[in-house]
């Protein structure tokens, strides 16, 4: 056999078998793989509205516990009509998470799909029941460049998004930014909607800003409902800040 | 014969030692500064390293007779590409918090020089118990100082070992702070040089 013929053996020889082991190794550990994705998925969206502690270990049924007492998902339009998500669609349903607790919302989750620098950004982004204060927000999945975008998926960047608010003072909506640098060095009517940028990483920052916004205007009509639900019990009670309870004991 | 001067044990101690792959040789540094904020990543990215190293280094050298010549990197490099890519779908499945936070170091380990320098330099002429071992021993050497940083970094940056706080809290109390600057990646670059000091002054200290 000459050098040439031994060089195409070998180097077929070589790609099958690395082939098929990496395709054996891949298809086998599979479904585990997608377990374990789909249970860090739920992690995110428990810990959005601090159902879990980040400092503490759990296991994959404690969380699939907690998940089902207190999280429901249900689809909604685009015209904010909620829908059952299993339910064969005839529009573009829009998956939301609600949080019950003694069958009130408290919370409702979104889930953030944004463009990032070198990939897809993937969240979820947690509000309160008045429609426009955010309870949590996390990332768990990107690519973006560790120690520069990658810090979005830092706690100290996303512990900087609760108690923001998504309206300003006229009711409109805004979203929330990422700012250059620090929200506190912003002119104050601006701090409400800003959180700290990442230095080094402003392209993450604006496509993340970008993200929010289109995220949160898709759903803008169910957290306008939200919104209604608000000022009615606001208007029954007289109270300037309603609270759930008092409006239950009129 | 010594155990100490068997060929195979110096095949091991050289690299894990004197010819150590980070603080001598200064390869592999941008994983060991990336990776070494907390000592559970350090562990696990030398295990998944020293497993490539010494895998790749037998395999390669079982097979050195039968490469051919014009694509032995090639061929180096599809070996060495497979491990890690096994490696990683192994975490993935069976440590998956870890491996999100290796992210992608442990893909990256493909382009970690050592490896590549292990097979190139040394598997390629040397039978595959010999190989075995100085990929062990190169692992080792990496080990040793990504382990080293990590307990620096984690000790001194959050106070705490392996995830436990060892830090008393009345050290707290009494004024002591974290260091915050041991969190980033500069502090393991200073770590990493005060290392690579040491280790070439005792070193020379020794052959003289």
């Amino acid at each position: 056999m000459s050098d040439m013929m031994k060089t195409i053996v070998f180097a077929v020889v070589m790609c099958v078998v690395c082939g098929l082991l990496l395709t054996a190794a891949a298809t086998g550990l599979q479904d585990i793989q997608e377990r374990n994705v789909e249970n860090d998925r739920r992690k995110n969206i428990l810990k959005t509205v601090d159902l879990i502690s980040p400092e503490k270990q759990y296991s994959p049924q404690e969380i699939e516990q907690i998940y089902k007492d207190n999280i429901v998902q249900y689809g909604v339009t685009e015209t904010g009509v909620i829908v059952d998500p299993a339910a064969i669609p005839k529009e573009r349903v829009m998956p939301i998470y609600l949080y019950e607790k003694n069958g009130k919302i408290q919370d409702y989750i979104l889930p953030i799909e944004s463009q990032g620098l070198w990939g897809k950004i993937y969240g979820y982004m947690a509000l309160e029941d008045d429609g426009s204060t955010v309870a949590g927000f996390t990332i768990y999945q990107h690519s973006e460049t560790p120690g520069l975008g990658g810090e979005i998926e830092k706690r100290w960047f996303q512990d900087n998004f609760a108690g923001k608010k998504i309206l300003d003072r006229d009711g409109q909506l805004v979203s929330i930014k990422i700012a250059k640098g620090e929200a506190e060095k912003l002119p104050e009517p601006k701090q409400p909607h800003y959180v700290d940028g990442i230095s080094g990483a402003t392209l993450t920052g604006q496509y993340l800003t970008e993200g929010l916004k289109k995220t949160l205007s898709e759903y803008e009509p169910v957290s306008v409902a939200f919104r209604k639900n608000r000022l009615r019990c606001r208007i029954q009670t007289e109270e300037p800040w309603c609270e759930e309870d008092a409006a239950d004991t009129n | 014969m010594l155990l100490t001067r068997t060929k195979a044990f110096k095949t091991f101690a050289v690299p894990a030692w004197d010819n150590n792959p980070i603080n001598v040789q200064m390869l592999g540094i941008c994983s060991a500064l990336a990776v070494t904020v907390q000592l559970k990543t350090s562990f696990v990215m030398a295990l998944a390293m020293t497993f490539v190293l010494a895998t790749s280094s037998l395999i390669i050298s079982i097979m050195r007779r039968v490469i051919p010549g014009n694509i032995r990197i090639i061929a180096e490099l599809a070996v060495i590409a497979s491990l890690v890519v096994l490696t990683d779908e192994f975490l993935r499945a069976y440590f998956y918090d870890i491996s999100k936070l290796l992210s992608v170091f442990v893909g990256l380990i493909i382009t970690n020089c050592i490896i590549l320098g292990r097979a190139e330099g040394f598997a390629m002429s040397n039978p595959p118990h010999l190989a075995f071992i100085d990929g062990l021993g190169n692992g080792a050497g990496y080990a040793s100082v990504l382990l080293s940083v990590g307990f620096l970094r984690e000790l001194f940056g959050s106070g705490k070992v392996f995830g436990f706080s060892v830090i008393p809290e009345s050290f707290y109390a009494a004024g002591y702070e974290d260091m915050g600057f041991m969190l980033l990646a500069p502090a393991a670059f200073i770590i990493i040089g005060l290392m690579a000091w040491l280790q070439k002054y005792l070193i020379l200290r020794k052959d003289q």
